[in-house]
């Protein structure tokens, strides 16, 4: 075949460019450590890898938000073991005040005690998360939640919780509204309560309700009214007559589901009044029995309505136990789960950085052999294109 | 002897002639489209001298230029085809990089947009972090301008180029025409063929079938008339036609290719173009628009899905929430065939119907229809086309207004100027809607331990929306809303009033109360933050089923195939050209061995003529001694 001189010339140039292409691309791709540079020496590749890289990022944000709620949590789970012991230590200052041999100086500085656990109580309630937003006022995290008025105390907060995304397809609550910590708890036993008339003569006191039957119970208020000091009747609060009895100290007394324990010797005229249960906060269970204390125990009257003010008191304190345990759980349950997504996290995370390394990442052995391979191969194409074009008929004539 | 002398001398010059012709080989060895030449040599008839014929030396009957016409028309087609797709292999690569690098790629940015919106979710009443996530918006937005602003520049800078190739185009059949002249009276006065010019011209043909697909007819009288498009006459003769460039029916920004006759402009068919101006119309239909389209579609994804969750939030003012982004409408331009006066105001509907092209929107006289300008499949439009009821098609409403006449076009640009078109639509980081606009609430003095779930926005448009309501027990298992009628209560299901939508469960007692308000003051409150961040992972495009990002990526995938297939087409069509030109090369180029031998070989046969006519002097003084004695 004959040879254009021109085109073999230009044939030796464009051959050591294509090798001198292939080499500066080997040499960009160690240096960025990179298999793709463009999208286009690998489509797919590089388009997963956009997806793998998102997934990364969200799942780096998963734990970000998940170590925002965990420091809530924990901030809670703080608060609410402080409420806890206060209401612990209360239960035992208000068994000392039931106390019958509790001298009357004695009374009064339970009564100054619970006031200040009443006040550090309100304070735990009102606490921040740290970054100024209260922990218990459920969304408006703006304002403190629980003021003390004349009137009582008042919730200034919402009952709603924020959800906080810590996986693809998993929330968690990062706290609990103060209407389900301190505000929404039943009063009295939790289905009704049962108190002495305030204009009570006799010594009758409330030991224990229970409800015995809950499809008898219709949530009304009944009376019980000693028309002497051995017989009694109950009405419910059309003023009809449900059940007439005697009295026999200790003894229960059953009408409409529920069982009333009375102790004492009522006198005649007495009325015990049963109340469905109501919400009400646990400030103002304890508020109730600071009243009382307060209003001294001169007559024996005065102390049988101590004693079943206390004795409902101590039942509804047990109920805000239960109802902070119970949160408590639940905070436990948050953190663990927390704990748990954090770990599979980490594991998706590593998945998708292996898929995106598996993607992307060179094979340096291979590279670099490459390399050497591609810059021999054009070393040798220099030299046989200067040995070729050095040969010409003419250096002989 | 004279004779002798005539021979001799007939040998000097055809050699001399030979030593010339390969002198200009030699000297044109470097020139591209170089075809080599060769003397012709054939011998002068001898005369019959009564005892045989005897010759009377050489002659150079002709210079012959060595050339394949059909290689040369095989180059043609390859030249055109390896030039229209190395015009598309360079604009492919100039976004191949844009969409997937970690610094100007969109998809790192929308990630931390996307991851701004959840760190407010998580501390909602955080100015520092509410500021975050409109800075880290704002950086998305000019993330999608860069790349936008690129992709219309390179749009942009086609006109340029299709109008330099169409001048391009013009001088060489200019000059085509004008050599073809010279050709045809060079050969008409010596009859011998004018090999340099034959070689200009070829250069010149070469040359526009970079830019041009085109065929070559040669004529008896050496002219070749060249012919572009479906037929079309660039060069008759010795007359040369012109093509132009005029601005598009509907768009005035891009110009197509016309061919110019007196008669007017004929438009030419963008697919019957070929060479780099093929290659700059197809890249533009078949990978540039789309790649703006598709970079539309995902941005106008996140924008109409963002607003619309994020109007059924409240903000920390206790407002509902106003639009995040600006979304810019539809542009809706009017062909200039129009004879009519119609026009349309074009919003977005369901942006997941969009369908990945433009729409035309005809009117056929009586009613309208709607088609993608891509293929021209038709698109089912429901609605009137007024401001009450508007057509729905497509993802977009369209209104039409004005008096078109039968047969008149609007062409409707979905999606490819909605990236450029998308700005933050508030700057107020308090405004930001991360609250839901209301709130449920189980009334203090309920007997019953029924709990009510959180409300749920499912009509924003209800006037009512924040006002409160209150949903009463009448009986067990019958409740009024506001003191008014009375629905059947089931455990769980959900209740919608005002516009809220929120379950009961448990057991209500008769009387029990639960209360629907307006969220003032829950600045807390991060319902609607996530449910705007959800939309990270929710289908919004292509009817539901596609992600923000997975738009991105096969938007990626989709730019990154095309210039993968581009190269390796291009790869194929490259060695075509190349074996082609290799061939042409092996048989027209001037190999400088092969005329280093011809040179000593005509020397040599130069200087045996020579001794011949010093031998003619010899026997002359022989001659001249026997006599003079």
């Amino acid at each position: 075949m004959r040879v254009s001189s021109l085109s073999s010339f230009l044939q030796g140039v464009k051959l050591m460019q294509r090798i001198q292409s292939t080499v500066y691309e080997t040499q960009e791709q160690i240096s960025t450590g990179s298999r793709i540079l463009r999208p286009s020496e690998d489509p797919i590749g590089a388009s997963n890898s956009v997806t793998f890289r998102e997934a990364l990022s969200r799942l780096d944000q998963y734990d970000r938000n998940a170590n925002a709620a965990r420091t809530r949590l924990e901030y809670e789970e703080n608060a609410l073991g402080s409420i806890n012991r206060a209401l612990n230590r209360w239960r035992e200052l208000a068994l000392r005040a039931n106390n019958a041999t509790e001298p009357v100086e004695s009374r009064q500085q339970v009564a100054i005690e619970m006031d200040q656990l009443l006040k550090d109580l309100v304070q735990v309630a009102n606490q921040t998360d740290g970054n100024g937003r209260y922990l218990f006022a459920g969304t408006r995290d703006g304002t403190a939640p629980v003021t003390a008025t004349t009137g009582g105390f008042v919730y200034n907060g919402d009952q709603n919780q924020r959800l906080i995304q810590i996986g693809d397809s998993r929330e968690v609550f990062d706290g609990d509204s103060g209407a389900d910590v301190f505000f929404n708890i039943r009063n009295g036993n939790g289905e009704f309560r049962v108190l002495p008339n305030t204009g009570n003569t006799g010594t009758g006191i409330v030991r224990t309700t229970t409800l015995v039957d809950p499809t008898a119970y219709d949530l009304d208020t009944y009376t019980l009214r000693f028309l002497d000091p051995v017989n009694y009747e109950v009405r419910d609060s059309a003023n009809a007559v449900v059940t007439t009895g005697s009295y026999v100290d200790g003894q229960s007394i059953e009408f409409a589901g529920t069982s009333i324990n009375i102790g004492g010797e009522p006198a005649a005229g007495d009325e015990f009044v049963s109340e469905p249960s109501r919400y009400q906060s646990m400030f103002q269970s304890i508020q109730n029995i600071i009243d009382t204390l307060r209003q001294g125990t001169s007559t024996q009257a005065t102390r049988a309505q101590l004693n079943s003010a206390v004795n409902n008191g101590i039942q509804e304190i047990d109920l805000a136990l239960e109802n902070v345990s119970e949160i408590r759980t639940r905070v436990g349950i948050r953190l663990n789960a927390i704990d748990g997504q954090l770990d599979s996290n980490s594991g998706a995370s590593l998945l998708a950085e292996q898929a995106i390394s598996e993607l992307e990442d060179l094979d340096y052995a291979e590279a670099l052999s490459r390399l050497t391979q591609q810059a021999a191969t054009l070393e040798a194409t220099q030299a046989s294109f200067a040995r070729t074009q050095s040969l010409s008929l003419f250096r002989f004539l | 002897m004279a004779d002798l002398l005539n021979t001799a001398t007939s040998g000097l010059l055809a050699f001399q002639r030979s030593l010339d012709v390969t002198a200009h080989n030699v000297a044109n060895a470097n020139t591209p489209g170089y075809s080599r030449q060769v003397a012709e040599f054939s011998t002068v008839p001898g005369q019959n001298q009564g005892n045989g014929y005897v010759g009377n030396g050489v002659q150079v009957s002709t210079v012959k230029r060595i050339y394949d016409q059909f290689l040369s028309i095989q180059l043609q087609t390859a030249a055109s085809g390896q030039s229209r797709l190395a015009m598309m292999n360079s604009l492919a690569g100039q976004i191949d990089g844009l969409l997937a690098d970690p610094q100007t790629g969109l998809s790192p940015a929308l990630q931390s947009f996307f991851n701004s919106v959840q760190d407010v979710s998580n501390d909602p009443a955080s100015l520092p972090a509410r500021q975050a996530m409109i800075g880290e918006a704002e950086s998305f937005l000019q993330r999608l301008k860069s790349i936008d602003t690129r992709l219309r520049q390179i749009d942009g800078e086609m006109n340029v180029r299709l109008e330099e190739s169409v001048n391009e185009v013009n001088r060489l059949a200019t000059s085509i025409a004008e050599v073809n002249n010279e050709i045809v009276l060079a050969e008409g006065r010596t009859g011998q063929p004018p090999n340099d010019l034959l070689d200009q011209r070829n250069r010149l043909i070469n040359e526009l079938s970079d830019l041009v697909s085109i065929s070559t007819l040669e004529q008896d009288d050496g002219a070749v008339n060249v012919f572009i498009g479906t037929g079309q006459t660039l060069v008759l003769g010795s007359r040369a036609e012109a093509l132009g460039t005029v601005p598009s029916d509907f768009d005035p920004t891009r110009r197509s290719v016309v061919y110019r006759t007196p008669a007017g402009d004929a438009p030419l068919a963008d697919a019957a173009l070929g060479g780099a101006i093929g290659g700059l119309l197809e890249f533009r239909g078949a990978v540039l628009d789309p790649s703006r389209q598709s970079l539309g579609e995902t941005a106008l994804g996140l924008a109409v899905a963002f607003n619309g969750q994020h109007q059924k939030g409240m903000d920390l003012y206790g407002n509902l929430g106003v639009d995040f982004f600006d979304v810019a409408a539809p542009t809706v331009l009017t062909s200039q065939q129009n004879a009519g006066s119609g026009s349309a105001t074009v919003s977005y509907g369901d942006v997941g119907a969009l369908a990945g092209s433009d729409y035309i929107l005809d009117y056929d006289g009586a009613s309208y229809s709607l088609r993608r300008a891509d293929n021209d499949q038709a698109i089912a439009m429901t609605g009137s086309g007024t401001v009450g009821d508007p057509f729905v098609a497509g993802g977009l409403e369209i209104v039409v207004s004005g008096s078109p006449a039968a047969g008149d076009e609007l062409l409707i640009r979905s999606a490819l100027d909605a990236a450029g078109g998308l700005s933050l639509g508030l700057s107020d980081p308090q405004a930001i809607a991360i609250a839901a606009p209301t709130r449920s609430l189980v009334d203090g003095n309920n007997l019953g331990d029924a709990s009510i779930g959180p409300t749920e926005v499912v009509d924003i448009t209800d006037p009512n929306l924040q006002a409160t309501a209150v949903i009463e027990f009448t009986a067990p298992g019958t409740y009024s809303v506001d003191g008014a009628g009375a629905f059947a209560y089931t455990a769980g299901d959900p209740i919608i009033v005002n516009g809220n939508q929120f379950a009961i469960e448990g057991s209500p007692e008769v009387g029990d109360r639960f209360i629907i308000e307006a969220n003032i003051g829950a600045q807390g409150d991060n319902r609607n933050g996530l449910e705007l961040s959800s939309l990270q992972t929710t289908g919004v495009l292509n009817g539901g089923t596609v992600t923000i990002n997975e738009s991105y990526a096969s938007l990626i995938a989709d730019v990154g195939n095309s210039a993968s297939r581009i190269q390796s087409n291009l790869d194929a069509q490259t060695v075509l050209r190349d074996n082609v030109e290799s061939s042409i090369a092996a048989k027209s180029g001037v190999n400088l061995d092969e005329e280093a031998a011809n040179l000593i070989r005509f020397q040599q046969a130069y200087e045996a003529m020579a001794r011949v006519v010093a031998v003619t002097g010899t026997l002359f003084d022989t001659l001249i001694g026997a006599v003079r004695r």
